[in-house]
């Protein structure tokens, strides 16, 4: 089957890469990697997402990777920061679709909830080659997928915990040989009276939060057919509504009340030749925002091409075009940006043990040139011994941001002469892995990366306006690590990771700018986790614990907010049986010792809270 | 008559002259001598606090309010309002804090039912709230009111007395509240003991600012090209004489010398943004504008009587702290320094 020979090659090609491996019951998907050599990639597939149901993606992200997350209260708004750069430094991906929003350029963590997705990954430094816009300080990609030959499965899980928290999830599958199809139907709720220490009255008492409730409900249908064995149609549609009643600073008073819905589809077709695969994608991303009643609307739709040609055993490239198209009807202003991309990427790979990447892209936006984004990289796995190896990954490339619809359209204040943000960043990382009694990974990496042109939106008077005023330089040390041994019928497994970022602003609004030289706001220096996870039988524990640091509130550093670490913990049970139907169990404490903490100034988060999970899946 | 004669001290926009009446003099505690600089905050921040400065010495408080009280104010700081003996931090995030003026420590607070609070007046035993009620969906307030708080130290709002659009600064007077309606250019009078509105005075340009001397109240009005300063016979509740002096995008900021002169704010906004000092000196019926200084991000004003010393707050966009500007009254800049986020007033004792 071709499928099956397209899966040795790859794996052939790039023997000790952690990637997603075709595998001939799974739906086809490029793996994020292939032409991502000497950039950071970390990814969380459906186990590890497990004990995540029923959570957001700003959970296992701040929880279990070196992005800050910051977030605006309990199930608020929540954006990621990677390597010390902004929200809108973020490219985030779902089944190879774009999915920030157009017009503010950036997207809500806590309104992707893990049930919708089955895999998660993470790239660090700038990617604009390989992902395009806004892959500045990272990108995000979220896969969802079916799996042939599987027949009937059913699952309903029950969530409930503190703070009125009852979430349900619904799956359902069926698949042959050459058709699969899974239907996934969620409802996640949480009123969030959480009991909190009220900073903003007299004699700071403890109140019950009474305005946070959060109110999701989504469907999720994933399709897959294997039209012969050359051709494969993949399909996905999400749809996702939330309705908030938004969290107010300590010390005021707001009623806003949130809702967003968002609508996303992808079709895609492949076609595996001899040596070449080619895959054409359409889909379609559509998000609305109504805050109290005012309504803001993006659309993009999106068609490209691709085609994966292996020449021999070492040249690998890959080439495609890509047509976008964002429709934007706000508030204030209605616009449309039409995009048109070219990229081009080469992999050499010299011999198992040494690739070489080049990756390539230009976008023109609205007739404009964005910045021409180029990237080598290399894995070079140096030194071998039976059963570990050292491997040095070494990148070096552009990124940029095109100015979002508001920057360059919002009424009034837009500015449409706004140049898209550019950066440069380069890295260098040293893996040490091994396999035995003991297997692990430990990697190091080294980065430094600078944004010009970065936007910032300043009041003259009455109106804000933005420019392209600042540049920021980051440099950091990234620590990660894993360690699995089994002691006699026990699995022990550890991950650990710490973060040194230090982000500061070069260039300021003006001379007298006293952000210059100072790291840039709610961006930690240092920041930790720490899972350990033990197994035994169908009987699992998890303690995990993250540490953020201190953190300045401004650009100019007068008030910082206090480092905080939390633990949480969980056990579970999944060989509970009656029948063909399973029941796994799970219970979890998160905030074991009921810190009593924020992440952004006043905006209180919740002490101590319990969850119980009950499945049951045939 | 000269409005140079009429008007002294009191350079606090908001400062009102209700507390004539109290004579007795209080001992002088840390904070209530020198000036108070009201930094508003940023807004969806709520890190809204108080300095203090001494302008002789120089020295400079941070943070005074959270100093003193271990809590941060948590707000967005609109108006300090000292009456009767203590001083109303009046947050336009739903708060008013009312602490001792010499220690700073916290004596009560308003901190329900309240939306968007601007200014505050005392009569009698109660406090009169000015408020601009909530925003509706395309971001008007048609629902403004005026709270009432029977007790000097704060409680909780027994009436709202619906008024016009975007209620300012309020002024108190006998059995009367004044209450500058800054969108319909109106005046309202509410009788203190019927709580409800008896009477309006219809303006040319929108009412910022109350202030008042020798029984003569003097509202500050601005219009797109003009300045008007309106004169109200308080026996009557009429408005008297008016001053129209041509003075272009006038902010609600301004500040009175004592002597002769006042200093406004100016802005021409959107997409300009050309901020300016000017001096406002009236002899007779003529008047003569002064530009004192240029810039842009101009936030507040303040004068301190004493030493003759104008004082600019620049908000420096919002995005840390912003700065004072301290200028003699000819507008030579005599120094400048950094305070918190957003300073919009000053409180000069």
């Amino acid at each position: 089957m071709f499928l099956l020979l397209w899966a040795f090659s790859l794996v052939a090609a790039s023997p000790i890469q952690d990637t997603v491996k075709l595998v001939e019951v799974e739906v086809y998907a490029p793996a994020l990697d292939r032409f991502a050599q000497g950039q950071k990639v970390m990814s969380w597939k459906k186990e590890d997402l497990e004990s995540y149901q029923g959570r957001s993606l700003a959970s296992i992200l701040q929880e279990k990777s070196p992005v800050f997350i910051r977030q605006y209260g309990a199930g608020m708004i929540a954006s990621p920061s990677f390597r010390g750069t902004s929200a809108g430094h973020t490219a985030i991906f779902w089944n190879g679709l774009p999915i920030n929003s157009p017009s503010l350029g950036q997207s809500d963590l806590s309104i992707l909830p893990i049930s919708a997705i089955d895999q998660v990954s993470l790239q660090f430094g700038n990617a604009g080659a390989l992902f395009g816009n806004e892959a500045i300080g990272g990108s995000i990609h979220l896969e969802s997928g079916s799996r042939f030959g599987n027949g009937l499965e059913l699952g309903l899980m029950q969530q409930v915990g503190s703070f009125g928290m009852l979430n349900t999830h619904l799956t359902g599958g069926f698949s042959t040989q050459n058709f699969s199809s899974k239907t996934r139907v969620y409802r996640e709720f949480s009123k969030n009276n959480f009991p909190y220490k009220d900073l903003g009255l007299i004699g700071t008492p403890e109140v019950k939060e009474d305005h946070a409730k959060f109110d999701q409900i989504g469907f999720v249908q994933d399709l897959g057919w294997n039209l012969n064995e050359r051709n494969q149609l993949k399909a996905a549609f999400w749809w996702n509504q939330t309705n908030r009643d938004v969290q107010p600073v300590m010390g005021s008073n707001t009623r806003d009340e949130q809702e967003d819905q968002s609508i996303r589809g992808v079709l895609d077709y492949f076609h595996f030749g001899k040596k070449s695969i080619w895959n054409l994608k359409t889909g379609i991303v559509q998000g609305k925002m109504i805050f109290n009643e005012s309504l803001n609307q993006t659309t993009q739709y999106f068609v490209s091409g691709d085609w994966d040609q292996t020449f021999s055993e070492k040249w690998n490239t890959k080439t495609g075009i890509r047509y976008s198209l964002a429709q934007g009807k706000l508030s204030t202003y209605t616009a449309d940006d039409t995009r048109v991309e070219l990229y081009q990427s080469t992999k050499f790979n010299a011999n198992e043990d040494l690739a070489i990447s080049l990756n390539l892209r230009q976008l023109i936006y609205s007739g404009t040139f964005a910045p021409f984004t180029p990237s080598l990289g290399m894995d070079w796995s140096f030194w071998k011994r039976s059963n570990q190896y050292l491997q040095l990954k070494t990148s070096i490339g552009k990124g940029f941001k095109v100015p979002t619809l508001n920057d360059r359209y919002w009424n009034p204040g837009g500015n449409p002469e706004l140049k898209p943000e550019e950066s440069l960043s380069g890295e260098i990382g040293l893996n040490w892995s091994g396999t035995g009694k003991i297997t692990w990974n430990q990697g190091l990496t080294y980065y430094k990366m600078s944004v010009d042109n970065w936007i910032i939106w300043l009041p003259k008077g009455n109106v804000w306006t933005p420019e392209n005023i600042k540049k920021v330089s980051n440099q950091g040390i990234e620590y990660q690590g894993t360690l699995a041994r089994q002691i006699g019928s026990w699995n022990w497994k550890l991950t650990t990771s710490y973060t040194f970022s230090k982000a500061v602003t070069t260039r300021g609004t003006d001379e007298n700018d006293q952000s210059v030289g100072k790291q840039l706001p709610y961006t930690p220096q240092h920041q930790a986790n720490a899972n350990l996870r033990v197994q035994k039988a169908g009987f699992s524990s998890l303690i995990g614990t993250f540490f953020v640091g201190e953190r300045a509130v401004t650009a100019d550093n007068p008030r910082t907010m206090p480092s905080f670490q939390l633990f949480n913990f969980g056990m579970g049970y999944d060989k509970l049986t009656f029948g063909k139907l399973r029941f796994p169990v799970s219970f979890q404490i998160n905030n074991i010792l009921n810190t009593d903490y924020q992440v952004l100034y006043l905006r209180a988060m919740p002490g101590r809270s319990y969850q119980f999970n009950l499945s049951i899946l045939l | 008559m000269k409005l140079n004669q009429l008007l002294w001290a009191a350079a606090l926009i908001s400062v009102s002259f209700a507390c004539s009446d109290s004579g007795e003099e209080k001992p002088l505690g840390k904070y209530n001598n020198g000036i108070l600089i009201m930094n508003e905050g940023n807004f969806g921040t709520n890190d809204g606090e108080v300095y203090h400065l001494n302008p002789s010495s120089e020295a400079l408080l941070p943070n005074i309010f959270e100093t003193e009280n271990m809590r941060p104010f948590a707000g967005l700081l609109e108006d300090m309002v000292f009456e009767a003996d203590r001083l109303y931090l009046v947050a336009n995030t739903g708060k008013v804090e009312i602490v001792n003026p010499g220690d700073f420590k916290s004596i009560g607070a308003v901190s329900a039912e309240l939306d968007q609070p601007r200014s505050l007046a005392v009569n009698g035993n109660k406090l009169f709230i000015s408020d601009y009620g909530p925003y509706d969906a395309s971001y008007a307030t048609p629902d403004s009111y005026v709270a009432v708080v029977n007790g000097l130290d704060g409680g909780v709002v027994t009436k709202k007395i619906a008024v016009s659009n975007k209620p300012e600064d309020l002024f108190s007077h006998g059995n009367y509240i004044l209450v500058a309606g800054s969108e319909e250019n109106k005046i309202e009078i509410i009788d203190a003991t019927q709580e409800a509105v008896i009477k309006t005075l219809d303006l040319e340009a929108s009412p910022k600012q109350f202030h008042a001397e020798d029984g003569i109240l003097w509202i500050y009005a601005v219009k797109a090209n003009e300045v008007i300063f309106y004169t109200v016979n308080l026996s009557s509740m009429t408005l008297g004489t008016s001053y129209t002096v041509p003075v272009a995008n006038a902010t609600k900021s301004i500040a009175f010398d004592g002597d002769d002169e006042m200093f406004v704010l100016t802005s021409s906004g959107w997409p300009d943004y050309n901020d300016t000092v000017v001096s406002i000196d009236i002899e007779g019926s003529k008047a003569t504008v002064t530009e004192l200084m240029t810039g842009s991000g101009f936030y507040g004003i303040g004068y301190d009587d004493d030493l003759d010393q104008i004082y600019v707050a620049n908000a420096k966009g919002f995005q840390g702290n912003g700065t004072v500007t301290v200028l003699s009254e000819t507008g030579t800049v005599i120094r400048s320094f950094d305070v918190g986020r957003g300073p919009s007033g000053f409180l000069v004792y």
